[in-house]
């Protein structure tokens, strides 16, 4: 019993960290078709702020994180202003913007990345903050990574309700079915498209900032955690909100169990293995709408 | 055969034939700049040939050339540089095939990143197996041929490569690949078997790619899974055949070029900040020309 | 200004930029390399490596230049970023030796760029000391060229093994990651262990890029073994010490590998929490008087410390250089001899290669006590006496 709750929980909490790693992009790509490549890159640019605020002004990271919210929301409306503007209104179809939107990803993330390689240069980061652990139910946990994942699980379950029973969810969604039927309706996607991006890259910065606590960082970390985003919404299935936590989750889990009843040395092959397993029984993800 | 398609290879084999004298008129570096662009040639254009065609957004190129690379690890030993070339090709091809049958239905992100998992999956199996039974991860090359050998060997994938495209573009295949694209279902009901030639092209683009993942592995002396599965390999690849129009053959060809020159420029010269210029460059490109560096190709070559 | 006057300037100073190397008396001696500035290598080689090397350059220019068989010229650093790319490196090494003709290299950063360069250095003739290779398989590539300055797998597991038996340890567990570098030093620490009679109850190897050991960590804990080694690289460092700090594992002895001698690693979670954690090490500024020196010079060039294992390995590959070249000058086949046949004064001591292995150096261990990484092993090179048992986790 002991043993299977500390497997649990474990797994959990790491499912936790991966589905907070995925909540920007999925309401990037899901709602808007948006496939930004440089998620990595933004999540990288939370988690540095935040530990500037912390080692050079000494901000509690905790209290830092509305301020890396509003930073990245507003980085997201020049950005969004600046490169996927045109992209949106220029393409002639949906796959259109999916490809160029991930040029423009690229582009992105060559730029964003480097000018972290020249601010602050390759060198590891880190801060101890909540690192202590706490004891729950015999089995301990660090702080911080219980942090990580009530966020993820509050974030997901408040994006859920969002989109489900606001008016700005019905519009949200209703831009997602069609942008031109949205647009007969009076849905004003001019306004609506750069706010979803921006809480796209708020919510990456949030997960950066929560990250930098339990991970160190460097200019280079967002490619690995842009590949873990990737896998958890398809997992999921593109744009749902649901679907996103179950994925990081059922990951979490899975390593955490194979690791012990197999070999550790399997964890990849198994993770990769589970998730390219629901794909092909569910080709559009465990939340298929 | 067409006259336009007699003249494009007409054309290819002029270039070739020029290439080919390049190890005797250029340095050691410029040689190996131009194996870079010659690999990447190859790589965009039988990218292009599938994923352009057809719209699935394949990211398999970095396991494909990643299990020819594998192929030259293990077989370097006891067999000729000139078989394990072609044979890294086939195994990355049977590969394709096998996993083409199962993941073929999937289409957009779904299937891009499910590919992406697809080389991962590969390269942990690798790095496993090697691990488990040879009690090392990583194989060392030893008397690796002349980088001429290298450049020769490339050179004639690569240009293998852009001729087995064109002539697919002229060809029923051709024809099915770009019906899939535009519209599968209406494919199938003219009676293409959609099944069959996305499976088709996909084993074709993995020949090229695991070919040329074969003939570069004795480059690095060392070969591991992380450097040879590299993912940047299979982004890079996307990245450029987009630039020069999926949809065009001349495209990624001088996509594959530019692109390379151009980032090694940079390098040089702005050793800091040239992946920024690069990025910022990528950005205005793209939204300013949507369409590819193929779109300023008009009328023959633009279809050609 | 007018047109003309424009390009009468322009003239002058393209003949100045054409002409003036080959007129000056010294032309600078020009050291190229390529390091990885971006991509996954950059943490370690910026870390351990390219700082070395600009502080180097900028030293021995100050003192008037670098000696060439008693000549003073200048230095000049020809460096390129390789962006952790195998091919970028040959690519960058084929230009510098065979295009531009610089006079000396200095060698790409890590074990895999470093067995992508031997081919070449051993084309073209260049002597490469590296400071960040490890491996039996490189050494058996038998490169005249080539020189491994940092310790070897088995010297520093058979330390580690040493140290453990002297005090009395029955038990040890150990976690490997996947790699090159993962799996020598567990084989060269499973044949030491096995020679030194200690048993090794448990054995487990993860992948790279894991974000979760605990499991792993548990089961360990379980078996309560009197050490533990990890053989990990930075990212699984960090997040082991962190783990098994979270369900309390505190064995007698914690050693874990890559990165516990950067300064970072005690940054992160605080002096107090890594007090008593073991690692790979060479020296600390207590070491010697040369050593406080470097330190101090690197605190002041770059405003952060130096690590504690390979940093003061390029040091002295640079030393060993600079040596070499005071000797013998730029003839690089006397150079190569030069370095393989001489014995040199360094930051870490005496060094001295057999067969491209540097045999000088002696495995290491060391341990964090209050914010200073302690070399506690072998005892002719302790800068203090060893924690043992390691205190609680704080």
């Amino acid at each position: 019993m002991g043993l299977w709750f500390e497997l649990a929980a474990s797994g959990l909490i790491t499912g936790g960290i991966y589905a907070l790693v995925a909540l920007g992009l999925n309401l990037q790509y899901g709602l808007m078709r948006i496939m930004n490549i440089s998620h990595g890159e933004f999540l990288m640019l939370g988690a540095y702020l935040t530990w500037l605020a912390h080692t050079v002004f000494g901000i509690n990271p905790v209290v830092f994180l509305p301020v890396v919210a509003i930073v990245l929301f507003a980085v997201g409306l020049i950005v969004y202003r600046l490169c996927f503007r045109r992209i949106a209104r220029t393409s002639p179809s949906v796959e259109a913007i999916e490809a160029r939107s991930l040029l423009i990803g690229f582009g992105l993330m060559y730029l964003v990345q480097n000018a972290a390689y020249l601010i602050w240069g390759a060198d590891m980061r880190g801060y101890s903050f909540l690192s202590d652990p706490v004891e729950i139910a015999g089995a301990r946990f660090a702080g911080n990574s219980l942090l990580a994942f009530g966020f993820a699980v509050a974030a997901s379950f408040a994006m859920l309700a969002l989109l489900r029973w606001t008016m700005l969810g019905k519009a949200v969604r209703a831009m997602m079915q069609s942008p031109t039927g949205a647009q007969l309706v009076g849905i004003d996607t001019r306004v609506l498209h750069p706010m979803v991006f921006g809480a796209g890259l708020a919510l990456a910065g949030v997960a950066g900032a929560l990250l930098s606590m339990v991970y160190e960082i460097t200019p280079g970390m967002g490619e690995p955690y842009t590949v873990t985003a990737l896998i958890v919404i398809t997992l999921g299935g593109l744009g749902s909100a649901a679907g996103c936590l179950a994925g990081g989750l059922l990951l979490g889990l899975v390593e955490a169990f194979g690791m012990h009843f197999t070999s550790p040395s399997l964890k990849m092959l198994l993770s990769y293995g589970v998730f390219i397993g629901v794909l092909l029984a569910r080709p559009k993800g465990l939340f298929a709408r | 055969m067409s006259r336009d398609l007699r003249r494009m290879l007409g054309l290819l084999l002029a270039a070739g034939v020029a290439l080919a004298t390049l190890p005797w008129l250029a340095s050691d570096f410029l040689l190996s700049l131009a194996l870079t662009c010659l690999m990447y040639v190859g790589l965009a254009v039988s990218w292009s040939m599938f994923s352009g065609a057809t719209n699935y957004l394949s990211l398999a190129t970095s396991a494909f050339f990643g299990i020819g690379a594998y192929v030259t690890a293990w077989g370097f030993e006891t067999l000729p540089y000139a078989v394990v070339v072609p044979l890294g090709g086939l195994v990355a091809a049977a590969f394709a095939a096998l996993v083409g049958a199962a993941v073929l239905h999937l289409r957009g992100a779904y299937f891009a990143v499910l590919t992406f998992g697809l080389g991962e999956l590969v390269r942990h199996a690798i790095t496993y197996g090697e691990k488990t039974y040879a009690k090392t991860v990583g194989r060392v090359i030893a008397d690796a041929p002349e980088t001429t050998t290298v450049y020769f060997t490339v050179l004639l994938v690569a240009f293998l490569a852009v001729a087995v495209c064109a002539a697919v573009r002229a060809s029923r295949f051709g024809l099915a690949l770009a019906g899939v694209g535009a519209d599968e279902e209406r494919a199938q009901t003219l009676g293409v078997n959609t099944r069959r030639t996305k499976i088709l092209g996909f084993t074709l683009a993995a020949f090229f790619a695991g070919a040329l993942g074969a003939a570069m592995a004795v480059r690095w002396t060392y070969i591991e899974p992380a450097s040879v599965f590299n993912p940047f390999i299979g982004f890079q690849t996307v990245l450029i055949a987009m630039i020069g129009g999926a949809q065009t053959l001349l495209g990624p060809v001088v996509s594959a070029v530019v692109f390379s020159l151009f980032s090694e420029l940079l390098r040089l010269q702005f050793p800091y900040a040239y992946l920024m210029l690069l990025g910022l460059l990528l950005i205005v490109l793209v939204l300013y020309l949507p369409g590819g560096i193929g779109s300023l190709f008009k009328g023959r070559w633009a279809r050609a | 200004m007018n047109p003309k006057s424009g390009i009468k300037v322009l003239a002058a100073a393209l003949f100045a930029a054409v002409l003036a190397p080959a007129l000056a008396q010294d032309a600078p001696v020009r050291i190229g390399y390529a390091i990885a500035r971006t991509g996954p290598w950059a943490a370690g080689a910026q870390v351990t490596q390219e700082p070395n090397y600009i502080m180097w350059a900028e030293q021995v220019n100050a003192a008037g230049g670098l000696s060439v068989k008693g000549k003073k010229r200048k230095v000049e650093l020809v460096g390129f970023d390789d962006r952790s790319e195998a091919e970028t490196v040959v690519r960058t090494y084929e230009k510098l030796m065979g295009s531009d003709k610089v006079d000396l290299i200095l060698p790409p950063w890590g074990t895999g760029a470093n067995f992508a360069v031997m081919p070449v250095v051993q084309k073209f003739g260049y002597p490469m000391i590296s400071p960040t290779a490890t491996g039996r398989k490189l050494l058996q590539m038998k490169n005249p060229y080539f020189f491994a300055i940092l310790q070897q797998p088995d010297q520093m597991m058979n330390a580690l093994a040493e140290f453990l038996k002297a005090r009395n340890t029955k038990t040890a567990a150990m976690v490997h990651v996947d790699e090159l570098f993962g799996l020598e030093q567990a084989s060269a620490l499973e044949a030491a262990f096995k020679e030194k009679g200690i048993q090794l109850v448990e054995k487990k190897s993860y992948p790279m890029g894991v974000k979760d050991l605990k499991p792993v960590l548990n089961d360990i804990k379980s078996k309560n073994p009197d050490a533990f080694v990890a053989l990990s690289y930075p990212p699984d460092t960090f997040l082991i010490t962190a783990q098994a700090r979270e369900i309390g594992f505190n064995p007698k002895a914690f050693y874990a590998s890559v990165g516990t001698a950067f300064p970072v690693y005690r940054d992160k979670f605080s002096a107090g929490t890594v007090e008593g954690v073991m690692g790979l090490g060479t020296l600390n500024p207590k070491s010697s008087p040369a050593a406080k020196a470097y330190f101090a010079a690197h605190k002041a060039r770059h405003n952060k410390e130096p690590d504690r294992w390979a940093s003061a390995h390029s040091w002295a590959a640079l030393q060993v250089m600079e040596q070499a070249v005071a000797k013998v000058g730029l003839e690089r086949k006397a150079l190569r001899d030069a370095i393989a046949s001489g014995e040199f004064d360094t930051v870490i001591g005496k060094v001295r290669f057999k067969n491209g292995e540097n045999v000088a150096t002696p495995g290491v261990v060391s341990q964090w006590q209050s914010g200073e990484f302690e070399v506690v092993w072998p005892p002719d090179r302790a800068t203090a006496p060893a924690f043992f048992p390691k205190p609680n986790w704080k």
